[in-house]
């Protein structure tokens, strides 16, 4: 961290009134009550949740993870540990192995996230370098177990063709190797050739 | 002893080794991929040339020469002047990056160096952050070179260690390199694969994510791997290595230079012997012949039913009938403890060195590296303990011919071989025995016949010290905890010798030394820098 990141903040002086505490308090009391009797106010603020949904930010929202898949309909992951590397919470739990593909040296053979253990702060999904894990706009997550909210591979995978419809898969950059990432053929360059 | 001027610093160094070789044990760092100590120098990277000062052929005055000249293959001399703190020797550099990565795949995320990787080091340190390449990447083929390598050749850099490695250092030169340009390969010959038993080096030789291990092909990013320092218990050699763990899981053995032993090398047979410890089928917990039957004993009884079952045969005769076995596979400060147990309640007890399983004969290398026939490592040390305590030593034959004569009482039988060694004839012999102690790691016939069974610890579960068939005293740590229900060997005996809290080798090694000046120094091979080799 340089010098000039860091922001000195001085106390603010307070005044008698201030230090008497008490109207403060009254204040803070008569803001809540101006909002419980401000009709406009009071139904832009509350969301009758579950009758009425709130409008979502789509393209950011921080919901439950999905796997992309490439066009192909295979895992776009490559097991490349980026996310579990850069998962505070440490809940993402994969395995690697060799990739039945040709054009591909690795994939996911178990691919483990525990909902409960994330914190959904979005870092797997900055981390990846073939934009294979996403966070999507789904929140309702219910289990009944503590087993059942730790989703696999294939339960990913489905979160993914549940939501691509409401947001689509961005076809990710293409690295000079090829379709390592599962990018869409037609934008990468394929000279990836068939292992030996 | 020399004295170079690197940079305008003055720096000793030994004498006859290269300008590279001295400025990286300065602490230095200097960009280099074909040189290593170990192999013949071939000055074909170019990423180590430095600037010299030498004298000007007219007016004798030493001035700086416009060429660049190789620093691993330019030995110091006295009062030598170098730098490589210059613009052109950072031009060169980093055109020479530039070239390196020009067919090099940007697959770091699947590659198994990542994170070790030279490459990537040398990149960020010394090169460029973009390439300027606009044409297709000539794409090499990954090949299977041999039962336990691979080499992805789109990754190499053609430095040749591996193939130096192969002629120098095995002697069986099996690689080569075939073809030429950016189409040069490193191969094997047609129908010889690399499957020396010194191969495994390769692999940690090569400076790129080229040649890489089958057995850990995928298996963790090296980021999540702890590194501990040990000794291989695979042979008497003895030859240090560090201990790659993640979750208490060992997933791979690295060699750690040691120059009076193995330098930078270990054979496969010490690099993949490791599996024993995490088999499945191994004793996890203790127990106790009651009537007929065998039943769990805690941890905590064990000491004082070892103390009850030793008074009780060591009465009549001072112990004259008791036996206590010390396999080769333990470590000097376990053998100690424990024959200082017994000899303390049977001060006539024989103590007996276990067998030391031998396979074949020695075999010795190009270079010298040398895999000993004797598959344990601490024969020597266990043998120098029992030397030391002085007293009734018997043979594990005479162990074995007195037991079947009936004149054993009490037997204590330590093994922790990576296998089930003790056969139906030594359970016959040894059963015979009023009370017959088994610690060991896997079920035997032996372990069938004992009165108390105790599990015990793998090498990399335990910490101590061995000694090679030279006579070296080197130190290990323990990279793991020990299997769920087992406790470590040295705490075992540490609580049986009488003292309390927890065992911590060196401070075991202490008291030993009070009797046995020899163990008070042990050998730890001095630390090389990160990119030194």
């Amino acid at each position: 961290m340089r010098d000039d990141d860091i922001i000195l903040l001085r106390e603010p002086i307070l005044t008698v009134a201030e230090r008497c505490y008490l109207p403060q308090i009254l204040d803070g009391v008569r803001t809540t009550l101006r909002h419980m009797y401000n009709r406009k106010k009071r139904e832009q603020t509350v969301t009758q949740y579950p009758e009425q949904k709130r409008e979502l930010r789509l393209d950011n929202y921080r919901g439950v993870h999905r796997l992309n898949k490439d066009p192909d309909g295979r895992v776009a992951c490559v097991a490349c540990f980026m996310c579990s590397t850069a998962c505070p919470a440490h809940c993402i739990h994969i395995e690697a192995g060799e990739s039945p593909w040709p054009d591909r040296e690795k994939y996911p053979v178990k691919f483990d996230i525990d909902e409960l253990r994330c914190i959904y702060c979005g870092m797997c999904e900055e981390a990846c370098p073939c934009d294979a894990i996403e966070l999507t706009p789904h929140f309702e997550l219910v289990g009944g177990s503590r087993q059942e909210m730790i989703f696999d591979k294939e339960k990913l995978l489905h979160v993914f063709d549940e939501t691509k419809a409401l947001k689509p898969r961005k076809n990710p950059a293409v690295t000079d190797y090829g379709l390592t990432g599962g990018q869409s053929k037609t934008v990468a360059r394929p000279n990836a050739e068939p292992k030996v | 002893m020399p004295a170079i001027t690197v940079d305008g610093k003055k720096i000793e160094c030994r004498d006859g080794i290269p300008v590279l070789q001295a400025v990286l044990e300065a602490g230095g760092d200097v960009p280099h991929y074909c040189y290593h100590p170990g192999l013949s120098i071939v000055a074909s990277c170019r990423l180590c040339l430095m600037e010299m000062k030498l004298p000007n052929p007219q007016t004798r005055e030493p001035e700086w020469v416009p060429k660049l000249f190789p620093s691993c293959q330019t030995p110091v001399k006295d009062g030598m002047e170098v730098r490589f703190d210059s613009d052109r020797v950072r031009g060169n550099q980093q055109h020479c990056m530039e070239y390196f990565l020009l067919n090099h795949p940007l697959d770091c995320p699947v590659c198994d160096k990542a994170g070790e990787c030279c490459l990537q080091d040398y990149s960020e340190k010394f090169g460029h952050a973009s390439s300027r390449m606009v044409e297709d990447k000539h794409k090499n083929p990954k090949k299977d070179i041999g039962p336990r390598t691979l080499l992805y050749q789109d990754r190499c850099v053609m430095c040749t260690r591996c193939v130096r490695f192969a002629q120098e250092i095995a002697g069986t030169g099996e690689l080569t390199v075939v073809n030429r340009g950016n189409r040069a390969e490193i191969d094997v010959f047609p129908g010889v694969p690399l499957a020396n038993p010194l191969q495994g080096n390769v692999v940690d030789l090569c400076p790129v994510g080229c040649l890489l291990d089958k057995d850990f092909l995928f298996k963790q990013r090296v980021w999540f791997l702890n590194s501990t320092p040990s000794v291989c218990p695979g042979c008497s050699r003895g030859c240090t290595i560090r201990i790659d763990q993640n979750e208490n899981r060992v997933h791979r053995l690295k060699p750690r230079f040691n120059e009076k032993v193995n330098a930078w090398w270990v054979c496969d047979e010490g690099r993949f012997g490791w599996k024993y410890v995490h088999a499945a089928d191994r004793l996890r917990r203790p127990l106790i012949r009651r009537g007929e039957q065998r039943e769990g004993i805690r941890w905590e009884e064990i000491p004082a039913t070892l103390q009850y079952q030793l008074e009780a045969h060591a009465a009549a005769d001072r112990g004259a009938a008791c036996a206590c076995v010390l396999s080769p596979m333990m470590s000097c400060e376990e053998a100690w403890l424990l024959a200082k147990f017994v000899r303390r309640l049977a001060p006539s007890a024989a103590l007996v060195p276990g067998p030391a399983p031998r396979v074949g004969d020695d075999q010795t290398f190009a270079s010298g590296f040398r895999i000993s026939a004797e598959k344990c490592p601490n024969r020597r040390g266990v043998e120098r303990v029992i030397a030391g305590l002085g007293g009734t030593r018997w043979s594990w034959d005479e162990l074995l011919a007195n037991a079947t004569a009936g004149s054993v009482k009490f037997a204590y039988v330590t093994g922790g071989y990576p296998s089930a060694l003790f056969t139906k004839e030594t359970a016959t012999a040894l059963g015979k025995a009023a009370f017959l102690a088994v610690h060991d790691l896997f079920a035997s016939p032996l372990s069938d016949v004992a009165e108390l069974l105790l599990p015990g610890a793998a090498w990399a579960e335990r910490d101590g010290a061995f000694m090679n068939d030279d006579g070296l005293l080197q130190p290990f740590e323990r990279a793991i905890p020990p299997l769920e229900g087992v406790k470590r060997d040295g705490q075992v005996f540490f609580e049986l010798f009488g003292q309390r809290g927890l065992y911590r080798a060196a401070d075991v090694r202490a008291l030993m030394a009070a009797e046995m000046p020899e163990f008070s120094q042990v050998y730890a091979p001095r630390e090389l820098p990160e990119h030194a080799h």
